[in-house]
């Protein structure tokens, strides 16, 4: 994680002057898809870079200790070792950003990637996740005890009827959505999100990391996603204290295309590793 | 060898079908004459030799002629149903085919193959697609036009195959039959004829040529050619002009490829900066952008510009994830050129971007703090510069962005409703976006106004550009003469006294009608006008050129006025004159009965008169219409405007009927006027100038009376007036044509040939309120 966000006095002008042009969002919002298509070895590469920022995720209302432990293993391994290795990646110790669990199963994500051998970070959502409406207290219990599990991440939900009353927050990351809403991580949206994190870091040098959450299940989105923060906050900003996808089933979609990338052939579901 | 992309070896097995040798393709086949020069088609990245195109020769473009005459005469009879089905056919065939069709213009163009492959191809398919619903409902909507004949299209070698896309369509779709001349080495027109020859049917329509643009003369002589359609630059479009001058053919023009962009500081700035990025930076026109920054937002603006200049890529226009292509040596020059000299008179320069260091590419480049004064500053900016300098207020941007020749198109980037509709309706430009750049439908259409030429493609406006009323004579055999420009009009022959004013009738205005009265010549001279018996009618001053340039000032002053009128206003004034011509019809009668007109005859003409001031006012209400466009949330205005000052050198004949029927179209339309009423018979028009003085605004309307040739030259080269009528003479319509190429302005002249001004087709026709007034786009997206 990258420094903290020490915070500014809230100067609710800078909000106030900000112009937003949504049907000129739109445009460029599909300009960004399109504008950059990389392909063959140079996609290869990009897809590697891809997994490093995946937040890999289980929220389910029946995780258990033995999926969490496959999630776990899979951070660990995101690609088949062989293909890591015909692409000679196998010894660059690629792993997802971090694993993402509920409070509850904190303990078995530290517990397994601690059996795995590494130090892959444990994000928890905490906070009443995902309305984020329940007593302040609890919310700030639930935190406590998550960090005392082990979790060095805290995805927070915050409390919304604040925000649409302009009473605002203070971050190191924002996220798009929590994923489990009908409209998650949208272009359009992303695009005025990172605009007001280059604005702040040009205002006070404080970088705010991005996380985008929900829908993203291709490797196609996902390489759209990073050329997106390529052009829009540039190279700094492409590393996983700053960046990070939320994501449950985009790993395998892209180990599928590393497949056919080695091999030439499309992969089977069997072919790889189930997470 | 080196790895090749699929989409090469696709590009080289066609090239290798033509042996590596490109000819024409005239008549559905392929001519490959002997003997002839030829020029290699390179790839503008290694120079690599592609193919061999052949130059075209005089013979070869007769024979191009030859092919659309005889294609002609089938497919201009054809219902509109018939055209429309082969177009789509030929969307279809561009579609089955679009990859070879975007490898080979990206290849050769240099420009990004996302561009050409996402935008033109797709809107070339959609260009066929409406222009055949046009055709189809061709006799309906278009009832009371013919399509011209053979189209000449002129292509200079920076435009895309999309340009040329926009002016085949709508005239293939009215029942015109095209020959191109297109730039040497461009093989993606010839692609393109040849997929049209493959369908099979109508092979003549088509017809490409492969040429230097000096070959545009040769073209535009032979018998047959009724139109000439040129795009380039704006030197070439006047030195055409004035060559075609007398040769009897149309000819419209389209110069010019400068872009503005005024960014407010109530503007979304990032989304503004991307309008940038989309104007010059993203191959997506041809030309530079001029960009007008309000004071306030300079410093913030020039940041983010220069960032995101940073991440700009520029590359091999095949590669997939570039921004910029590189446009060939030629175009790197201007831009180096340009740069140069602006360096040289104190402008900042900063370039930035991702760029191969091999010469032919040109990065992106943004220029600062250009002297106003400066020479660069007023000349066109070129493909991929950004010229910014700042504004303080809507006010001074305004006449900032007004206060060039060139009239083509602007954003404006404003959050507030008011200041960006304000702004939007006030720039003089063709197309005008609001909060976006660029955007192109084929159901909008695209031109412009000033310098930048007066010629639509898209839209209704783009299908006029090939229909004219039916009936119209069509082109005579070459008239052109050597007529000596300068001296034609530019002596007085000088009057003496003539006699007795005898007669009937009450002695007759007298003075020249400028700024709503009578006022003496500057010469203080007068001229005889005789009645048919030969004796003297009265005297009417002897206007110069020192009264032109009195009466347009005149007009100019009296033009926000008219403008800012409603259409209502407009027709209720023009109600009033009707009615005092009514009053007056008696006395107007008796003088045309003096020049020989039967009384009857004379009454009806004064009756026709007041109808035309009626119908027009009542027509002029119901102008421009929101068009709705895919893919856009939000409307775009077709706007009917009106063209500024108009000259008009009314005919001799029907003195008071033609005089009528000119001006109230054009008042109609928001114009103010300055007339030259008939020469033998000017004395009607002058009676109606003591109603104009009591009843409509000074200035709106001024009437000069003298030597014809005399007042034709000076309104034709005064660089002030902004559109020119004229009904006199041969060699006065062509000098009338040559001498436009000063301001470009638009003018209709009639070769010496008479008009049924009594006529409603051609006294009162739809052709007449089309020239009246020019259009303007303006693209209004929405969203919250």
């Amino acid at each position: 994680m990258a420094a903290h966000n020490l915070g500014t006095e809230l100067d609710l002008s800078w909000i106030s002057k900000v112009q937003v042009n949504h049907p000129a969002v739109l445009r460029r919002a599909q300009q960004v898809q399109a504008r950059r298509t990389v392909k063959k070895e140079w996609q290869a590469a990009w897809l590697l870079k891809a997994v490093t920022f995946i937040d890999f995720t289980t929220l389910s209302g029946d995780d258990t200790s033995s999926n969490v432990q496959r999630l776990c293993y899979k951070a660990k391994y995101p690609i088949r070792e062989d293909l890591l290795k015909a692409l000679n990646m196998h010894d660059k110790d690629i792993t997802t950003a971090a694993v993402c669990v509920y409070p509850a199963r904190v303990c078995d994500a530290v517990r397994a990637l601690k059996a795995a051998g590494c130090n892959i970070p444990v994000a928890s959502v905490a906070t009443g996740f995902p309305a984020g409406q329940t007593h302040l207290k609890t919310r700030l219990e639930e935190i406590r005890l998550a960090v005392e599990d082990g979790a060095t991440e805290i995805d927070v939900v915050i409390n919304r009827s604040l925000v649409l009353t302009g009473q605002w927050e203070g971050s190191d990351f924002i996220k798009t959505s929590t994923g489990k809403e009908t409209v998650n991580a949208t272009f359009p949206v992303a695009i005025v999100m990172l605009r007001a994190i280059r604005d702040f870091f040009w205002k006070t040098g404080n970088k705010i990391g991005f996380k985008p959450a929900g829908g993203i299940r291709s490797a196609k989105d996902a390489l759209a996603w990073l050329s997106l923060i390529k052009e829009e906050l540039g190279d700094e900003w492409l590393k996983p204290e700053l960046f990070r996808i939320g994501a449950s089933t985009l790993l395998s979609d892209i180990e599928r295309q590393i497949y056919h990338h080695v091999t030439g052939r499309y992969a089977a579901y069997h072919d790889l590793p189930m997470s | 060898m080196a790895w090749q992309h699929p989409a090469d070896i696709l590009l080289e097995a066609w090239l290798d079908t033509q042996d590596r040798h490109l000819g024409h393709y005239v008549n559905g086949k392929w001519l490959k004459p002997e003997r002839r020069n030829s020029v290699p088609c390179q790839d503008p990245i290694t120079g690599e030799n592609l193919a061999i195109c052949l130059q075209a020769q005089a013979e070869d473009v007769a024979a191009a002629v030859e092919a659309a005459r005889t294609a002609l005469e089938n497919w201009s009879t054809l219902p509109g149903a018939r055209r429309a089905q082969h177009l789509t056919r030929l969307a279809k065939m561009i579609q089955k085919h679009q990859r070879l069709l975007w490898t080979l213009e990206s290849l050769v163009t240099g420009r990004a193959v996302r561009e050409v492959r996402d935008r033109d191809v797709p809107l070339a398919q959609q260009l066929l697609q409406y222009h055949a619903v046009q055709a189809h409902t061709q006799e309906e909507a278009l009832a009371g036009w013919e399509p011209m004949g053979v189209i000449g299209l002129i292509v200079p070698p920076t435009f895309s195959f999309l340009e040329m896309m926009w002016r085949i369509c709508p005239a293939l779709a009215v029942g015109c039959t095209v020959v191109v001349l297109v730039p040497p080495a461009s093989p993606a027109p010839l692609l393109l004829a040849q997929l049209a020859g493959e369908l099979g049917s109508f092979p003549g329509i088509l017809n490409m040529i492969s040429g230097p643009t000096s070959l545009g003369p040769v073209l535009a002589s032979q018998p047959g050619v009724q139109k000439v359609a040129f795009c380039g630059a704006v030197e070439e479009g006047r030195t055409l002009r004035r060559t075609l001058a007398g040769q009897g053919l149309e000819l419209s023009l389209a110069l010019g490829a400068e872009s503005l962009l005024l960014l407010t500081e109530a503007a979304d700035v990032d989304s503004a900066v991307e309008g940038v990025v989309d104007a010059t930076w993203s191959d997506r026109s041809q030309g530079g952008l001029r960009l007008l920054i309000q004071e306030s937002v300079w410093d913030e603006t020039m940041t983010r510009l220069q960032a995101r200049m940073g991440r700009l890529r520029v590359g091999r226009g095949l590669d997939g994830a570039v921004d910029m292509g590189a446009r060939g040596a030629a175009a790197r020059d201007l831009a180096q050129r340009y740069v140069h000299e602006a360096q040289s008179q104190g402008a900042q320069v900063f370039q930035a971007g991702d760029v191969p260091s091999d010469s032919p590419f040109y990065p992106p480049t943004l220029i600062s703090d250009l002297p106003p004064a400066s020479p660069c500053a007023q000349t066109e900016v070129p493909w991929p510069l950004v010229v910014a300098s700042p504004f303080r207020t809507a006010k001074e941007a305004l006449a900032v962005a007004n206060g060039t020749p060139r009239g083509g198109s602007a954003s404006v980037w404003s959050e507030r409703l008011g200041q960006a509709l304000e702004l939007g309706y006030r720039l003089r430009m063709g197309i005008v976006w609001i909060n976006a750049h660029g955007l192109r439908d084929p159901a909008v259409p695209t031109g412009g106004c000033k310098e930048s030429g007066s010629s639509w493609h898209g839209g209704p406006d783009g299908l006029y550009e090939y229909l004219r009323p039916s009936g119209t004579p069509a082109r005579q055999p070459s008239l052109s003469e050597n007529l000596n420009y300068d001296t034609f009009g530019l002596a007085v022959p000088s009057t003496l006294p003539a006699g007795p004013e005898t007669g009937p009738s009450s002695a007759p205005p007298y003075g020249l009608f400028v700024g709503g009265r009578f006022q003496a010549p500057g010469a203080r001279s007068s001229r005889p006008i005789q009645d048919s018996h030969g004796n003297l009618h009265g005297y009417v001053a002897e206007g110069g050129a020192k009264d032109i340039r009195g009466a347009v000032e005149a007009a100019h002053q009296a033009a926000p006025g008219w403008v800012g009128q409603s259409p209502g206003a407009r027709a209720a004034l023009l109600g009033a004159l009707a009615a005092a011509l009514e009053r007056r019809e008696s006395a107007l009668a008796a003088r045309l009965e003096r020049h020989g007109v039967e009384l009857k005859v004379a009454k009806a003409e004064v009756e026709l008169s007041v109808r035309r001031l009626r119908a027009w006012g009542a027509r002029a209400q119901a102008q421009g219409h929101t068009l709705q466009v895919a893919e856009l949330r939000g409307p775009v205005l077709r706007l009917r405007e009106p063209l500024g000052v108009l000259a008009i050198v009314c005919p001799d004949e029907w003195p008071l009927l033609a005089f009528v029927s000119l001006l109230a179209p054009a008042l109609a339309h928001g114009n103010t006027v300055v007339l030259v009423p008939s020469g033998t018979c000017p004395i009607p028009a002058l009676e109606v100038c003591q109603d104009v003085a009591t009843l409509l605004p000074a200035g709106l309307v001024n009437v000069v009376t003298g030597d014809r040739d005399h007042l034709t030259r000076c309104l034709a080269l005064h660089q002030d007036v902004q559109a020119l009528w004229y009904f006199g003479s041969v060699q006065g319509s062509q000098f009338v044509e040559w001498a436009s190429a000063g301001n470009l302005k638009p003018v209709w002249v009639n070769r010496g040939l008479p008009r049924a001004w009594d006529q409603d087709a051609e006294g009162a026709g739809p052709e007449l309120g089309l020239r009246a007034a020019q259009t303007k786009a303006l693209w209004l997206p929405m969203g919250d």
